[in-house]
């Protein structure tokens, strides 16, 4: 593309319909194997493999000190991988070094350069790419104008509130049309009104300019509203990697359902396999039954998860399969209906959803619907 | 002190005269607590200032000014400013060049850090006395430096490196190393690492790195190192005594200031070349921190931490 047709494209994407031809990505496929790093006898990072295409936006997705910031590190050349190869378009980048991989990045901290303007941030990788001056300018306003923020092109990072200063970095990264765009944590910093909206703006970057995006956050909720795909990670390996829906509908262990919302984990052993389920046990004798997910037989040890919304309550239940007493224990209102804690019931207390009220101490009845208590092979959690 | 007396005077839900008690108590304190130091710098630094200050007016004849007209009017006592100009600049010169590469080097974490910055910090409790007196056996004609080179057959004629110019400078530029070294690699390592890597994430070389984003953010540690070792150096004494040639080239303007006062015990000539001394370390002073302030001051990461 020339300098003239990508300007066109930013300008384009300013004033143009939603729904208008959206720019090319700027790459075809990325492809990463066998990517490992290890820090004294500590593996950060084991084993990964990803597989991605032009435009497409992955979240890397997992608590921290999963190795995540460790990938994203090392796909940027930032740090070194002991094992491994990335790909770009069948080309390895592996001995490219950081600055001529052109790939853009924002970091938690944003890493503006607190001598030089906001407009001179903003320059700083078009004056590397020894682009002319005038056209420098002219990007450098259209990008300012796409963020909202071409006021400010003559003041200093300090000047400007947070969320201002993380549009800046973005800016800093797209004006230079990366061929890959890297992103870590860049919303943990902001308050929960203004990670909202920057969410949407990421979003819609990422669509307007045709960009291909790895996004590192341990907020799952980010992950799920923003990306294509969900790279779920623990202990430096990739433990699932689907699409927002897959990973949250059909978690493929205990520690994916966990860490994606399904809070009551119960250690059970197997006890039989029926026609619509399985039937496990837990210590206490109390039977349920639940969904199979991936192989289990007869005397396994395994985990059985539900989520809280997942959980029906019953004032007066009749008593039945997966049908518990209990006694409310806590109630938290969140606005959007109650989160109660339910002794009683297991040997553990159980955490339920409701839209109804409840206050502590109330009796009720809990019903745990046998298709949505997965069952995993037993793992360690400790989410 | 502030912290305590402001403590101190905000008391709680108490009646106005308690709290009018309290307040005048905690000034008391404050007062009083800030009376040594208060005491210190009047005896010690005040009084024998306007003391020399004065007493560089007193002259037996010529007028008030003689004693200044005597020096600047004396080639060889003007010369006194030039020559320690040619010691204290070329030291502290030689200082930030070492200085600021190695301190940049040493940015991030480096086998051995402490090993390191312990064996740069070392002169620092030596003292310009005990570094001429080594220098005077290390590189004197028959010291081990010159016989190592004419071991190695690299001369043949030993390298005159004590008892002139450059012996002082040497003395200086080891004696003030530390304090520069120290100064800047605190600077250094408050520059957020990030900032680095987002430079090279857009394109930025090594080079430009340094020099577009790290040197400007090292700028104020930059002047306040040249300006301390520049007032340390411009003060030197021993050292152009020991290693220098105090009779011609490293006759120094403190050295000047000496003889006035105990060889010819003219005490008024040797503050009036005191107060010369010191107007002109303030002069280079208000230079180089007033050229600071031109440039960038505030944090040096950028954005929140």
């Amino acid at each position: 593309m020339s300098a003239q047709t990508r300007m066109n494209v930013v300008q384009l994407d300013t004033t143009a319909p939603p729904g208008s031809i959206l720019p090319e990505p700027r790459i075809e496929r990325l492809r990463i194997r066998g990517l490992t790093k290890r820090f004294a006898d500590h593996a950060a990072l084991q084993d990964f493999d990803l597989d991605m295409r032009g435009g497409e936006f992955i979240s890397l997705l997992g608590p921290s000190g999963c190795g995540k910031t460790t990938a994203l590190n090392c796909i940027a050349g930032l740090l070194a991988p002991d094992v491994g190869d990335i790909e770009l378009d069948g080309e390895s980048i592996m001995r490219t070094p950081s600055e001529r991989r052109r790939f853009g990045m924002v970091f938690q901290n944003y890493a503006l350069f607190p001598h030089l303007t906001i407009g001179r941030n903003v320059a700083f990788g078009l004056e590397m790419q020894r682009v002319p001056k005038a056209q420098i300018s002219e990007r450098v306003d259209a990008i300012l104008s796409l963020v909202k923020l071409v006021e400010h092109r003559d003041k200093y990072p300090a000047q400007l509130s947070g969320g201002q200063q993380q549009r800046v970095a973005i800016a800093r990264a797209v004006v230079t049309e990366p061929r890959l765009m890297l992103m870590d944590e860049p919303l943990s910093n902001l308050d929960a009104k203004l990670r909202m909206e920057m969410r949407t703006e990421i979003r819609r970057l990422h669509q307007a300019l045709g960009l291909t995006t790895i996004y590192v956050t341990h907020d799952q909720e980010e992950a799920l509203s923003l990306s294509d795909r969900v790279v779920l990670m623990e202990h430096g390996r990739i433990r699932q990697v689907g699409t927002p829906r897959e990973v949250y509908l059909q978690p493929t262990s205990a520690y994916a359902a966990n860490f994606l919302g399904a809070r009551n984990l119960l250690p059970v052993s197997v006890s039989a396999i029926v026609d619509d389920g399985i039937v496990v046990v837990m210590e206490s004798g109390i039977e349920l039954t639940g969904t199979p997910q991936g192989l289990l037989a007869p005397g396994d040890d395994a985990i059985a998860a539900i989520r809280p919304e997942h959980i029906e309550l019953l004032a007066h239940g009749e008593p039945g399969r997966n049908t518990l007493q209990g006694v409310v224990q806590t109630v938290e209102f969140l606005g959007q209906g109650t989160e109660i804690s339910i002794h009683g019931a297991l040997p553990q207390d159980l955490i339920a959803r409701s839209e109804s009220e409840w206050s502590q101490g109330d009796r009720i009845d809990v019903r745990l619907p046998a298709d949505r208590l997965f069952v995993f092979a037993a793992e360690d959690v400790s989410v | 002190m502030n912290g305590t007396a402001g403590k101190l005077t905000k008391p709680a839900l108490e009646s106005p005269s308690v709290g009018a008690a309290r307040r005048f108590r905690a000034n008391w304190l404050a007062i009083v607590l800030l009376g040594p130091a208060v005491l210190l710098v009047l005896v010690l630094f005040i009084y024998p200032f306007i003391y020399g200050f004065q007493l560089s007016f007193d002259t037996e004849s010529g007028g008030r000014f003689a004693n200044y007209r005597n020096f600047f009017g004396d080639a060889r006592e003007r010369a006194t400013i030039w020559n320690t100009f040619r010691l204290a600049l070329p030291a502290t010169l030689i200082n930030l060049a070492v200085a600021i590469p190695l301190t940049y080097r040493m940015r991030r974490k480096v086998r051995g850090q402490r090993f390191i910055t312990g064996l740069f910090v070392i002169p620092m409790t030596l003292g310009t006395v005990l570094i001429a007196q080594g220098m005077l056996s290390f590189f004197g004609p028959s010291g081990w430096f010159n016989k190592t080179l004419e071991l190695l057959q690299i001369t043949d004629d030993p390298m005159r490196l004590v008892h002139n110019r450059t012996g002082v400078i040497i003395s200086l530029t080891i004696a003030e190393f530390p304090v520069v070294f120290l100064i800047l690699l605190g600077f250094v390592s408050g520059i957020d690492p990030n900032l680095e890597r987002a430079a090279q994430m857009l394109g930025a070389g090594g080079w430009q790195r340094f020099k577009r984003i790290m040197l400007p953010l090292m700028i104020p540690g930059i002047a306040t190192a040249f300006a301390l070792s520049f007032v340390a150096t411009f003060a030197v004494f021993p050292s152009a005594v020991m290693v220098g040639q105090p009779a011609g080239e490293t006759r120094v303007i403190a050295l000047a200031a000496w003889q006035a006062a105990y060889e010819r015990f003219d005490f008024g000539a040797a503050s009036a070349i005191a107060i010369v001394m010191a107007s002109i370390e303030v002069l280079v002073l208000v230079i180089v921190l007033g050229g600071r302030a031109r440039f960038y001051r505030g944090p040096s990461s950028g954005g929140k931490g």
